[in-house]
């Protein structure tokens, strides 16, 4: 083995000689041969012996405490750790561990191999280190989940808008909701922070890649291995029972549990390597001179979800563990019977299940704010205020889990507190919208694609908010608790905030992420087809909500028809939209107008940078020495706490406007 | 292999200086400690829970020995079980906490320039750390209880396997340290690794001492009088004892208005509300 050893040349590396360990082979070694190709063979084949070993192993008379056949189930998830272990192995994701330990540290040409240097196209299907190609494949990734989601969602729609006739079986339209679900539940936890934290990040602070470049393509491809569970749980019976899978329905569910719980298993841990890297990256690198109060707004949020996840998410991956071994080990965690408990469950479940919402809603809002003073010509209307915001939202969202409880029977002592505590964060989140608002006023507004989604997001974000005060009150929950009505107002903070918020961040950096302009006609059109179609259907269903109609049951009294032939339609309209949107993605990456590297004039660093960006990010580091929003106005708010008499004066702002010309 | 004058001051990859490095490593691992610490709390969370609970008192009364259910050609049998032996929990932290010391060692003599101590306290951390795995494994094997033999069993065997999967991420980082230790890759002036193997040590064997605690001052359920199904026992005395004939059935026949309206009049559709979860 040491006779392939190579002597170790020093390489250059931004102009500094740099000793390097001893080369083995060529650089990337075994990297070169693995691909996507690779792990899908690898993962079939893991997947394929890991069933048939199991199945040989297990006796077909097995079965489980509660006397149901249990070699299916083992059989499903050794399909499951199978495709996983093989998938990853065969993308080369356990090469960096295994070199690790055998002592062969890589070198210089063996980071810009993995890195994707000279790769072209193939970039993109290989473990490719640099944050620009992983934030691209969570573009693409997210995309694809979205699309399952949103496809299952047309099916929602339809059979609920089609009254007259049954076209799905109950247990498979229980499914359909499930997996929507959970799928538009991950798609929206990593559509800003995959993407935008990944390609956007690093740049923005002025860095040249994140902290941990492999632990950034895991994060990736760990998702990826995740969804195919999740989607494999559709050919086994499914996730019938919500996203949330309450116990004990999910002890009775089929085998189809078990890939639900695998992919959370999976894509908690991809979401934590994830958080610990952003949250490295942003605390330790970056550019001199980036204080804390010279860090663009839209870090501060992603930083805020990385670290809500960081500490949720263990809860929500413990407590499928736990259902997993319930399952399959026959423990009792859940069981009530032999001294489990069901709200056991339900805690650990909304410990992640309500701090999510804010990993959602938080980038989201971060990112309106970031991209508001690009188009508006002037600073954030108090930076201070809206880093107060995030502060306190992330303070008081580990606080508030059990107003998803309220109506579980457990602990009622302890509902006010929690109500008390749900109805505090509206304040910090209330923050965050005033300074939209207050942004917003009274300025020059130069309306583009990424604003106009700015305007959705605020628009929709209010009466999210406003409609989630009353679900947060325990007499109103009463009522309102388990139906339509809740439907339409999660729908209305997570899509209606959370993905025209990620809209607008996709027309915004959609130059520098592919050196192209989004087509603003077609984005336009789809983006407000989009926004009409969203209110007819989720405004509809607060109407259905507010008369009573359950969610998550099929048949309904012939009172709730009109609702739903309404909602049915706007779903309708609401994809036509996304298809619109989606086209003038495609259309656009392919034959786009050629952007240059600054086309929206930002102050930002990620845009000060070439387009198409180089594999270094920056030729030198550069050196911050201002807010990232001083387009040459000073701060209104600052400016009327330093004035005594606190006025403005008409002045002022005229000077401001004329200062804060539109490119 | 290398000595470890010929140990690259700069971080090969980057050339960043690795004390630079070495201090965002420092910071990565302590979030990834925060996010191991949130799933341990999750698993003590279950644990307490369910023992201040007693569901249906099937955590094991105080006084009570855990009864355990094994089926013998489909024939519920009655077996007896008893409570986990609290020594072995404290003999898997002994040796965890002497493995994490002897890392600790190794790692300040080679901080210090002794890499034959490096080394020395490598192996021996590992060896120690098989030890306590070794432990771990025969004290799961022999518990006198399995899995399902109430809620008490389930948490004590999850936690044991929740040391078990520290215990090998351990003993992996340990081999990594023998080996680069060995090569002069982990060296006096290349001492971060060492250093935040030893740091995860310390957190790994603050988790074992957390497992023990529980299993030792949480044993018998406090509440001795829990809730039993079948005759749950209500705080108004007014409130009638629900029988048989009352309780709802699964498909919502003992209430008229969990009876959905049918939305179709199909004949051979057998509508009824599909469940909702929440």
């Amino acid at each position: 083995m040491t006779t392939t050893t190579t002597a170790p040349p020093n390489a250059t590396v931004f102009g500094a000689e740099v000793p390097q360990p001893p080369q083995h082979g060529k650089p990337g070694g075994i990297m070169r041969h693995l691909n996507f190709g690779t792990g899908l063979l690898a993962g079939i084949v893991g997947a394929v012996a890991a069933g048939w070993i199991t199945a040989a192993l297990t006796p077909t008379s097995a079965s489980n405490a509660t006397f149901a056949p249990t070699e299916p189930e083992y059989v499903y998830l050794a399909v499951l750790i199978g495709w996983v272990v093989g998938f990853m192995l065969g993308m080369g994701a356990f090469v960096g561990p295994v070199r690790w330990l055998l002592g062969r540290d890589i070198t210089h040409a063996d980071a810009e191999y993995m890195a994707g240097k000279d790769l072209g196209f193939r970039r993109y299907f290989k473990f490719t280190t640099d944050h620009k190609v992983v934030g691209i494949q969570y573009l693409v990734v997210t995309l694809v989940i979205f699309a399952l989601g949103g496809t299952l969602a047309m099916l929602i729609r339809t059979e609920l808008g089609v009254t007259w006739a049954e076209l799905f079986a109950p247990t498979f339209y229980n499914t359909i909701i499930g997996t929507h679900g959970i799928a538009m539940v991950i798609a929206m936890i990593v559509v800003i922070s995959g993407p935008v934290g990944n390609f956007i990040v690093p740049m923005m602070i002025g860095a040249r890649d994140m902290a941990f470049p492999r632990l950034n393509a895991l994060s990736l491809w760990l998702l990826v291995a995740a969804v195919v569970c999740l989607i494999s749980s559709m050919f086994v019976g499914g996730i019938q029972d919500g996203w949330s899978v309450y116990y004990p329905l999910a002890a009775q569910a089929p085998p189809g549990m078990l890939g639900y719980q695998m992919t959370i298993i999976v894509f908690a841990i991809s979401t934590g390597v994830a958080s610990v890297n952003l949250m490295t990256t942003i605390l330790t690198m970056r550019a001199k001179g980036m204080t804390w109060s010279r860090t663009p707004i839209l870090v501060f949020g992603v930083f805020a979800a990385s670290l809500m996840g960081l500490y949720a998410f263990p809860f929500y991956q413990y407590s499928q563990i736990l259902a997993l071994t319930d399952r399959i080990w026959d423990t009792v965690f859940f069981n009530p019977v032999q001294g489990g408990s069901v709200w056991l469950y339900e805690n650990l479940f909304w410990l992640l299940g309500h701090p999510e919402v804010y990993v959602i809603l938080i980038p989201s809002m971060a990112l309106a704010l970031e991209i508001m003073p690009v188009f508006l010509r002037r600073p954030l209307f108090s930076f201070n205020f809206a880093v107060a915001g995030i502060i306190g939202v992330v303070a008081l969202s580990g606080l508030v889990w059990a107003h998803h409880m309220y109506m579980t029977g457990w602990a009622p002592a302890v509902n006010y507190p929690f109500m008390l505590s749900t109805e505090m964060i509206s304040i910090p989140v209330g923050f965050l919208v005033l300074v939209a608002i207050g942004t917003f006023w009274r300025s020059t507004v130069w309306t583009r694609l990424p604003l106009m989604a700015i305007y959705a997001v605020v628009f929709n974000k209010m009466i999210g908010g406003v409609t989630g005060i009353y679900l947060s009150d325990v007499p109103a929950d009463q009522y309102f608790h388990g139906s339509m009505f809740v439907v339409a107002h999660f729908h209305y903070m997570l899509m209606g905030a959370g993905l025209f918020g990620a809209m607008g961040g996709i027309a915004f950096y959609f130059p520098k992420m592919t050196g192209r302009i989004l087509d603003e006609r077609w984005g336009s059109i789809g983006l407000w087809t989009a926004f009409v179609g969203f209110q007819i259907t989720f405004g509809s269903m607060f109407v259905a909500g507010l008369q009573g109609q359950p969610r998550r049951v099929l048949q309904f009294d012939d009172m709730f028809n009109i609702s739903n032939w309404l909602s049915t339609i706007g779903a309708y309209v609401i994809g036509l939209g996304m298809l619109i949107f989606l086209a003038a993605i495609i259309f656009s990456w392919r034959s786009g107008d050629v952007a240059s590297s600054n086309p929206w004039g930002s102050k930002s660093l990620e845009w000060q940078t070439a387009t198409p960006v180089p594999l270094e990010n920056f030729e030198v580091l550069p050196v911050v020495t201002e807010r990232p929003y001083n387009y040459g106005v000073p701060d209104p708010y600052e400016q009327r706490m330093k004035s005594l008499d606190g006025d403005l004066g008409p002045d002022t702002r005229l000077e401001s406007d004329d200062k804060a010309g539109v490119p | 292999m290398s000595s470890p004058t010929t140990s690259p001051a700069l971080f090969a990859t980057t050339g960043e200086p690795v004390d630079r490095v070495g201090r965002r490593n420092r910071l990565a691992l302590w979030l990834m400690i925060i996010a191991d610490a949130a799933g341990t709390v999750a698993l003590l969370i279950s644990y307490t829970y369910l023992w201040s609970l007693n569901v249906n008192g099937g955590w094991a009364p105080p006084g009570a020995r855990l009864t355990a259910v094994e089926t013998n050609n489909d024939i519920p049998k009655k077996v007896e079980a008893t409570f986990a032996a609290e020594w072995p929990f404290w003999l898997v932290l002994l040796i965890v906490v002497l493995s994490t010391v002897a890392m600790w060692w190794a790692y300040r003599a080679g901080r210090s320039g002794y890499q034959t101590a490096l080394v020395t306290g490598s192996v021996l951390s590992a060896l120690l750390m098989v030890a306590a795995l070794v432990v771990q494994w025969v004290q799961i094997s022999t518990f006198p209880f399995g899995p399902s033999d109430g809620a008490y069993a389930s948490a004590v065997i999850v936690l044991c396997a929740s040391n078990l999967a520290h215990m090998l991420l351990v003993l992996f980082l340990l081999i990594g340290m023998v080996n680069r230790s060995r090569k002069g890759l982990v060296s006096q002036r290349v001492s971060y690794q060492a250093q935040a193997t030893a740091y995860y040590m310390t957190w790994v064997s603050v988790a074992v001492l957390l497992g023990a605690l529980v299993t030792t001052f949480f044993v018998t359920s406090p509440n001795t009088d829990p809730a039993v199904f079948g005759s749950f026992k209500q705080s108004s005395s007014s409130t009638v004892s629900p029988s048989p004939s009352t309780s709802p059935s699964p498909s919502g026949s003992a209430s008229p208005s969990a009876s959905p309206s049918k939305k179709k009049a199909s004949p051979s559709a057998t509508k009824k509300a599909s469940p909702s979860a929440s």
